[in-house]
Order: C-alpha cells, then sequence, then structure tokens
C-alpha cells in the first residue's frame, strides 16, 4: 500500500468566513473559492458543515468530514480498492478517487497524489565545528515575513479504541507504528513517507471522537516561530507551544482555531525506515515535550529615553 | 466591598461576548454574553482541561448563530445561560459561572471579592 500521506482534509464548519481568514492568516494560499492549499498543493478544503456535497459528520459533530489520502500511483489505488472491498463498500468518485469508511467511522479518501515534489532549501544553521550552511554575508533572519507552509504533515483523532484504530490502519493500509503513549495511542507513519507520523490516535470516550489538531510543515523551528507569532499578532490566540515534541523531534506551536479542533505549525520532524524500533512512553507532559516557552509581546531591555 | 466598573451593557451588542483581564494579565480570564438585556459572565477556562482558554481570536466566544459559547480547542458547545456543555470533550461539565452587578442605569459591576475569588 503505497500510501504516501494525507492530501486533504475537508471541512464542514459553523463559520465558513472565519475559516478561510484563518486559513490565509495561517499562511496557505487561495486555489479555489473553497481550497486553501500549502506550497506542494496539499491542502484544506473549507465548506459550510450543512452543504450536501459533504459526507455525513460522525455523531460527535467533528468539523472534519473527510480525510483524502495521496497514493504513489492507479495500482496502488487499485489494491486499496481491492483491500477494503472486501468487508465494506468502496465509492469510486467522479474525480477517479475513492471513498471508504475506516473501522472507527472517519470517512476516508485516496487519490493519485496531488502532492507536488519541492525543490527548496531548509532553513539553514550556522555552527562551530560544522560546514557552514549559510554562506558568508547570507542573514538568517529579516523582520520581513511571510509564513509559507510547506505540506500537510499529519492530523490527529480522538478515538473511542485505540487498539481496533491502529489495527486498521496497520492491516489494511499498511502504516507502521513508530512510537506509542502508553494507554493513549500510537504515532503512525504510511508505507510511502519517513516522516515520523502523518497520523496519530488520542483514546477518549465515544462522544468526543474527531479530529483533535492537524498540521503543517515549515521550514524550521524559526518560520515556526515567526509564523506563530505573526498569528498572535493578529490576535489568534496560542493553545500549545511553541516548544520542541520528544517523539518525532518535531518543533511545535498549536492555535485554537474557528475549525472546531487545534491548528499547528511544525517543522524539522524525524525520518524513520522500517529498521526503527518502535518506543513507548508514558503520556504527559515530560514524555510530550524537550521544553516548553510562551510567546509574550517583544520586548528588550531598557527604560524610558535617558536610562541605559 | 469595592467593586470594579466594566462598562455598559450597551458596549456588549447583543448577541455578542467580550473578553475581561481586570488584573492586565495579557490574557482575558472571563468573558460576558449579552442576550437581549441579560447578561451572563463566565471563568475564561474550558472545564475539558481546566486550564486553557476558550476562543480562537479576542471576544470570539461564541458560534456564528450566537446560539451557543465554543471552545475553539476542540469545538466543546455549551448553553449561554447556564453553561452546560452540550457538545464536546467536556460534555456534561459545565463553565464556572460568576455574578455580576448591573446598575439601573445600565452600568456593568463586578465585586473585588468576586475578582479574588475566581482569580480572575
Amino acid at each position: 500500500m503505497n500510501i504516501i500521506g494525507p492530501d486533504k482534509l475537508i471541512f464542514g464548519v459553523d463559520d465558513v468566513a472565519a475559516c478561510k481568514q484563518f486559513a490565509l492568516d495561517y499562511g496557505l494560499v487561495t486555489k479555489d473559492e473553497q481550497n486553501y492549499v500549502s506550497l506542494d498543493g496539499t491542502g484544506i478544503e473549507i465548506l459550510h458543515k450543512d452543504d450536501a456535497s459533504l459526507p455525513a459528520p460522525l455523531p460527535s459533530g467533528s468539523m472534519l468530514r473527510k480525510t483524502i489520502y495521496g497514493v504513489a500511483d492507479q495500482a496502488a489505488l487499485d489494491a486499496i480498492t481491492a483491500e477494503l472491498s472486501k468487508d465494506r463498500e468502496v465509492k469510486t468518485l467522479a474525480d477517479g478517487s475513492i471513498e471508504a469508511l475506516d473501522d472507527l467511522g472517519f470517512v476516508l479518501g485516496f487519490q493519485v497524489t496531488i502532492r507536488q515534489t519541492l525543490d527548496l532549501p531548509a532553513e539553514t544553521i550556522n555552527a562551530p565545528g560544522a560546514a557552514p550552511q549559510r554562506g558568508v554575508n547570507l542573514t538568517g533572519v529579516s523582520k520581513d515575513f511571510t509564513a509559507k507552509p510547506r505540506s500537510l504533515s499529519h492530523v490527529v483523532y480522538f478515538v473511542p479504541d485505540i487498539e481496533k484504530a491502529e489495527a486498521f490502519y496497520a492491516e489494511r493500509l499498511g502504516f507502521v507504528t513508530t512510537d506509542r503513549f502508553t494507554g493513549t495511542g500510537p504515532f503512525m507513519r504510511p508505507a510511502g513517507t519517513l516522516d515520523h507520523h502523518t497520523l496519530f490516535f488520542l483514546k477518549t470516550p465515544p462522544f468526543m471522537q474527531g479530529v483533535e489538531h492537524f498540521t503543517f510543515h515549515m521550514s524550521g523551528p524559526t518560520e515556526v516561530s515567526q509564523a506563530g507569532y505573526a498569528l498572535v499578532e493578529k490576535g489568534y490566540q496560542s493553545f500549545w507551544g511553541p516548544g520542541r515534541h520528544i517523539f518525532g523531534s518535531n518543533w511545535f506551536w498549536y492555535f485554537k482555531s474557528p475549525f472546531g479542533c487545534n491548528i499547528e505549525y511544525d517543522a524539522d520532524m524525524d525520518l524513520h525506515d522500517d529498521s526503527w524500533e518502535a518506543r513507548e512512553a508514558l503520556p504527559g507532559a515530560d514524555n510530550s515535550q524537550v521544553f516548553l516557552l510562551q510567546s509574550r509581546e517583544k520586548w528588550a531591555p531598557g527604560g524610558p529615553p535617558g536610562k541605559p | 466591598m469595592g467593586k470594579l466598573w466594566l462598562g455598559n451593557v450597551s458596549d456588549i451588542a447583543d448577541g455578542q461576548a467580550k473578553g475581561f483581564d481586570p488584573n492586565h494579565s495579557g490574557s482575558d480570564t472571563f468573558f460576558i454574553v449579552r442576550q437581549g438585556n441579560e447578561l451572563f459572565a463566565y471563568v475564561d477556562i474550558c472545564p475539558h482541561y481546566n486550564d486553557t482558554s476558550l476562543p480562537w481570536k479576542r471576544h470570539h466566544y461564541l458560534d456564528s448563530a450566537s446560539a451557543h459559547i465554543v471552545c475553539a480547542a476542540h469545538g466543546a458547545l455549551f448553553e449561554i445561560d447556564n453553561g452546560d456543555c452540550v457538545q464536546g470533550p467536556c460534555k456534561g461539565q459545565k463553565l464556572s459561572k460568576i455574578p455580576l452587578e448591573v446598575s439601573s442605569q445600565q452600568e456593568i459591576w463586578i465585586s473585588l471579592t468576586t475578582i479574588k475569588e475566581f482569580n480572575l
């Protein structure tokens, strides 16, 4: 199952205008009236919750209505159709994509990926003992800044049965568990990516089932921080971060949103292949991050004029 | 007993909400929702984790129809008049309601005792 990762998340929201403005302020670009995309073409679709084209919502009322995965080619799509058709309905939609429910009731789509190959430098650093990543006279930062999310990174679901969820994605779709929080849930990656995770589960009571957050990859920790600070300056409210996770090593900054879930910026996630042995740790603050910072308004030492 | 003036009822449009930060902590600590001439005030803490605030942007506490209070972290919905969570992670729990005084001149006041009691 050569699944590469999430291509698109489709939302049915309460306040369409607020969500579209959030998407733009986050740094996504308007593709058409309802689609907002990152640099590689992956993104989100924003529709009103009553839009007739949307799949039915989960009983919880979660605004995430569909997760569309990109796969390598038509053969991969056919393989998924064959596998899932064994025990459930698999619809073929007009655009050639397929649609089916996972074992928890989340609506999934699969399509030959629209993810474009990016050829962009990562954020660069210079450090004693290492060859410079940034040449002489090249400056590292600028106040002139526009956030440019690069790629849809991962989605996190609240699920009532993590064993059932993990088994479905592992056994039916070929996802691999990279790490796990005991009793809370596994981090999983599909076979077509080395990213530490594109999917993570949090065990919850059934009435909470839905999306917990989603995120896009940025160029590095400075862009996570600068993009997050720009959101704060526009009045958006931080939920958690900035900081750096342990599992995945990704930098993070989460914001509350009108999508009924948190929306994150992430950067510099670990890569793993099949030789990696999954770690396990107890959930909680100490194992969730190596450090946690908190934003405050820009400040500099120095009192009023005349006071050095 | 001392009290703090929060403004006039007309400062909050009908069907809208407003956050307050009486101790200038940098984040609002409580909010008021106006429905007609009724005001409902709650501590700005979602009972889900019990230490995070509700809005995605300052003063954005309500859904688009002004029918429910919303926590923007995970979409929890609360009844405006009693703070009961009716959908979302904290279903069955409730927001912490705080008392206000509204004078005959439609001035909104909160007692310093309330500010201290609710750590606002």
